[in-house]
């Protein structure tokens, strides 16, 4: 049985890590020290002692074959790929797993290496299956690439006695996941991802030498929320993506760089499309953003974009709706619109809504006089409210998780509410000791945490400094503080806020950090959420149920807590891509575009602002959805001064003009001032203990309109219940 | 071949030899048209007026008026030679003489309601 010990069972300090080659953005002391010379084919380099061979060459532009090797998982050094003759050693190295010494003269070219090579790659392929035809992992496949690059061109194997090759039995690893072990070149990436990116310890090998096999130790499903990345890691077909299984090959597809919308971390992704629906969807390098890894509601969700879309825009006639043509839905829509007068508007924007809508929505909205424009997770208005930014940003960023002492979870569960984000705060607790404690109910965080309770109060007992909690808090260099924003819709969400605020305050004042740690940030759920509190939506869905509007409009939102109920006597607009919650309850329904199918901008938890990239147009007649904006404020009478995206852009930037500086993250400040602002805000805690909604895995995979129409989410939740149920 | 020396290009005229002579030959042309376009009117019964047989002709013209290479000009001069012709022999129908006032082509919408309602963005 290889386990691939954690490093915290080890003892091994960080600097050990960073010498391992595994990134780690806080050991930054290396830089200080005395660089070593190397010789990589000639070429001199200077590298930090420590550095693998691998490494050095690969700043001396070199890139030398491996299997196992991951930059971002630990060394196993098990597949051997990576062999290179270093003068004057009799046998070669394993370049991914040796340091680099003073002097050394590495030749990754020559005769010894590449009869290494050659002999490496005629083992693996003897044990491997002919099958690349009906194999998915064809055309993006390591073994394969590798074969034809460093691989011998005469085979020595010869089944004279037709036994057949190896074979191992498939393992049934959940809905995900399609395993074909017999592939299976045993790098153990799978493994180790599992063990220490995704803390789930369910993946191993078992049995040695040619029998040796990787699966789960029982039979049992690997369901984790980040499950998907092992098909990325996988550099052979033994692990592939279950719902794309046979659909298609890599070469024909139409790749879009976009970004994910499903949680408030803005991971980064290309949607891999063909004929005219998305296949499957693959994350990008965004080193600040999600490394190289997804989610699995981001990944598998996209069979969600092709069902219960609105295809047509439809009124309704006699309690049904109905689909009808454009003119007619945007005449009705108009037509109630006219009737307002003054405040008797309103707006509730939805998770994925991206800020060309948001903004279109709000000018058409103040034209006509209404300003209770809410968002469907409402912030509340106490305070400085949402004036400062500094109150509802990541301010200290998603890469800058790791760098923090000791975290404090407000009410959150980022394993499920943003898994990467949840991978920085494992990376800091595996990396560097990172103490993290959690107030809210218990839950699996994927790492060891202290629950300091579920009493919301623990706040003001940390700030006074009577719980037992707050000497470690005190004692912190960095410490961190991640409030979910699902509490701020709790009744007392302005005090949460303020006290927060308060005890971030005090932390701050009492580590004296450097300047640009900041120690208050807020987990948001929803990838609309920053954009829309940018651009002034400041209401909550409880002020627009007070208001009770003559016309309300929803973009996209399909809250359960929006209910017909609730609004008797008005009339209400629904704009979105899929046919769920809101749709049902509207009077007019106008079929808008997905996230894959509009350029969009968005701002992330950390206030980073990116754009989605369109892979395919709205079907049916679905429209992307500032144009809807658009043309109903014309009929409507009250004409918004933009005809294509880059004039909406430009209205914009002026009002927020940091969501059109894409890639950048715009800092906030004024914490102090925010704080001030807070002091005022009066009331109480209530007695309800913290709640989260996502405690469980089941409850991570259906959140929103996609992953809610999606048949392989369904299945995931399936899966994970049954999980349980076997498990308990 | 070391060297590469410099070569004059000839080509055989095709009808006119210069840009003057094949202007006077468009004017030429152009001017056959307009007298007989009150003739062709009488013989076709097209729904058009003479106006805007003469501004049909003009702007038929102005299409060309950036051709610079003399050898072009010639053969639209030639086609339009053909064109006259055929019309006059009423070898053209009236359908292809409508043809070339594109009454039953619809023009696309630009504005931005327009082109959303039409489907086209």
């Amino acid at each position: 049985m290889l386990r691939l010990p954690l490093v915290r069972a080890t003892g091994l300090s960080s600097s050990r890590l960073g010498a391992v080659g595994l990134h780690t953005t806080g050991s930054k002391s290396q830089a200080s020290q005395e660089l070593v010379e190397v010789f990589i084919d000639d070429k001199p380099v200077q590298v930090p002692p420590g550095t693998t061979v691998l490494q050095a060459a690969a700043k001396a532009g070199v890139e030398i074959p491996r299997f196992c090797y991951h930059e971002r998982l630990a060394v196993a050094g098990n597949c051997r790929m990576c062999l290179v003759e270093i003068e004057k050693q009799i046998k070669p190295v394993a370049a991914c797993a040796m340091p680099v010494m003073k002097g050394w003269r590495v030749k990754t070219n020559s005769d010894l290496t590449r009869k290494a090579r050659e002999g490496v790659m005629e083992f693996l392929l003897v044990n491997h299956p002919l099958d690349c035809p009906i194999c998915d992992q064809g055309g993006e496949c390591d073994l394969q690439d590798q074969s034809m690059a460093f691989g011998n061109d005469r085979s020595r194997f010869t089944d004279i006695e037709f036994s057949g090759k190896r074979a191992v039995e498939d393992k049934d690893i959940g809905p995900l996941i399609k395993t074909v072990m017999t592939r299976c070149i045993h790098c153990t990436r799978c493994i180790r991802f599992a063990s220490e990116v995704a803390g789930l310890d369910d993946l191993g090998t078992t049995g040695r030498g040619n029998d040796m096999q990787v699966g789960t130790y029982v039979e049992k499903m690997f369901l984790s929320e980040l499950s998907g990345n092992v098909i990325d890691l996988c550099p052979v077909g033994a692990l592939t993506n279950k719902p794309y299984a046979f659909v298609a090959r890599p070469w024909e597809n139409r790749r879009t760089d976009s970004i994910d919308v499903l949680d408030a971390v803005g991971s980064n992704i290309v949607v891999s499309s063909r004929t005219g629906e998305v296949l499957r969807i693959l994350p990008r390098v965004n080193e600040d953003v999600n490394e190289e890894w997804l989610s699995d509601k981001s990944r598998f969700a996209c069979d969600g974009l092709k069902r219960q879309r609105i295809i047509t825009p439809m009124i309704k006639i006699a309690g049904k709706l109905q689909s009808v043509a454009w003119e007619d839905a945007l005449v009705t829509a108009a037509k109630a619109l006219q009737t307002v007068a003054g405040n008797e508007g309103a707006v509730i924007a939805g998770k994925l809504a991206d800020a060309e809508a948001l903004i279109a929505l709000k000018d058409l909205f103040n034209k006509l006089g209404s300003e209770v424009l809410a968002t469907e997770q409402g912030f509340p208005k106490d305070g400085s409210g949402i004036d400062l930014r500094s109150s509802y940003l990541l301010n200290n960023t998603i890469a800058g998780i790791e760098e923090a002492d000791v975290v404090l979870l407000i009410g959150t569960n980022p394993r499920y509410e943003a898994p990467l984000v949840n991978t920085r705060l494992r990376k800091g607790y595996l990396h560097g000791e990172q103490t993290i404690a959690l107030i809210g109910p218990n839950i699996d965080l994927s790492y060891e945490y202290e629950n300091l309770g579920d009493s919301i109060d623990i706040i003001t007992k940390l700030k006074n400094g009577s719980h037992p909690f707050s000497a470690t808090l005190k004692n912190a260099k960095k410490p961190l503080i991640i409030l979910g924003a699902e509490q701020l819709t709790r009744k007392d969400g302005a005090k949460i806020v303020s006290e927060t605020q308060a005890l971030a305050n005090t932390l701050g004042n009492n580590v004296q950090a450097s300047e640009d740690w900041k120690v208050l940030n807020v987990l948001h759920t929803n990838a609309s959420q920053v954009a829309a509190l940018d651009l002034g939506y400041g209401s909550t869905i409880e002020d627009v149920k007070q208001q009770q509007p003559k016309v309300l409009f929803l973009l996209g939102a399909d809250d359960a807590n929006i209910k017909k109920e609730d609004f008797p006597n008005t009339f209400i607009i629904y704009l979105g891509s899929h046919g769920d919650q809101g749709a049902t309850i509207a009077d007019v329904v106008l079929a808008g575009a997905a996230y894959t199918e509009k350029t969009g901008s968005y701002v992330n938890t950390e206030g980073r602002a990116q754009q989605t990239g369109a892979a395919l147009t709205p079907p049916g007649m679905a429209r992307p959805d500032w144009k809807v904006i658009r043309a109903l404020s014309e009929i409507a009478g009250h004409r918004l001064p933009y005809d294509n995206i880059t004039e909406v852009r430009s209205r914009l930037e002026e009002v927020a003009p940091h969501i059109v500086r894409y890639g950048d993250v715009e800092p906030a400040n004024f914490f102090a001032q925010a704080h001030e602002l807070a002091k005022q805000t009066g009331g109480s805690f209530l007695p309800d203990p913290v709640d989260i909604k996502q405690k469980t895995l089941d409850q991570f995979f259906m959140t929103d309109v996609i992953s809610r129409a999606s048949p392989t989410m369904a299945k995931c939740v399936q899966a994970a219940i049954k999980q349980r149920q076997t498990e308990l | 071949m070391a060297s590469v020396s410099a070569t004059t290009k000839y080509v055989r005229p095709v009808l006119s030899l210069n840009k003057n002579e094949a202007r006077k030959r468009v004017l030429a042309l152009y001017k056959l048209w307009y007298q007989e376009i009150p003739q062709i009117l009488l013989d076709t019964s097209l729904p058009v007026t003479e106006k805007m047989c003469f501004d049909k002709l003009r702007e038929e013209f102005r299409k060309n008026a950036n051709e610079t290479d003399i050898r072009v000009i010639d053969f639209l001069i030639i086609k339009g030679e053909q064109d006259l012709q055929e019309t006059l022999e009423k070898w053209k129908n009236k359908g292809q003489l409508m043809d070339y006032f594109k009454v039953t082509v619809e023009k696309k919408p630009s504005d931005f309601l327009g082109k959303f309602l039409s489907g086209q963005d």
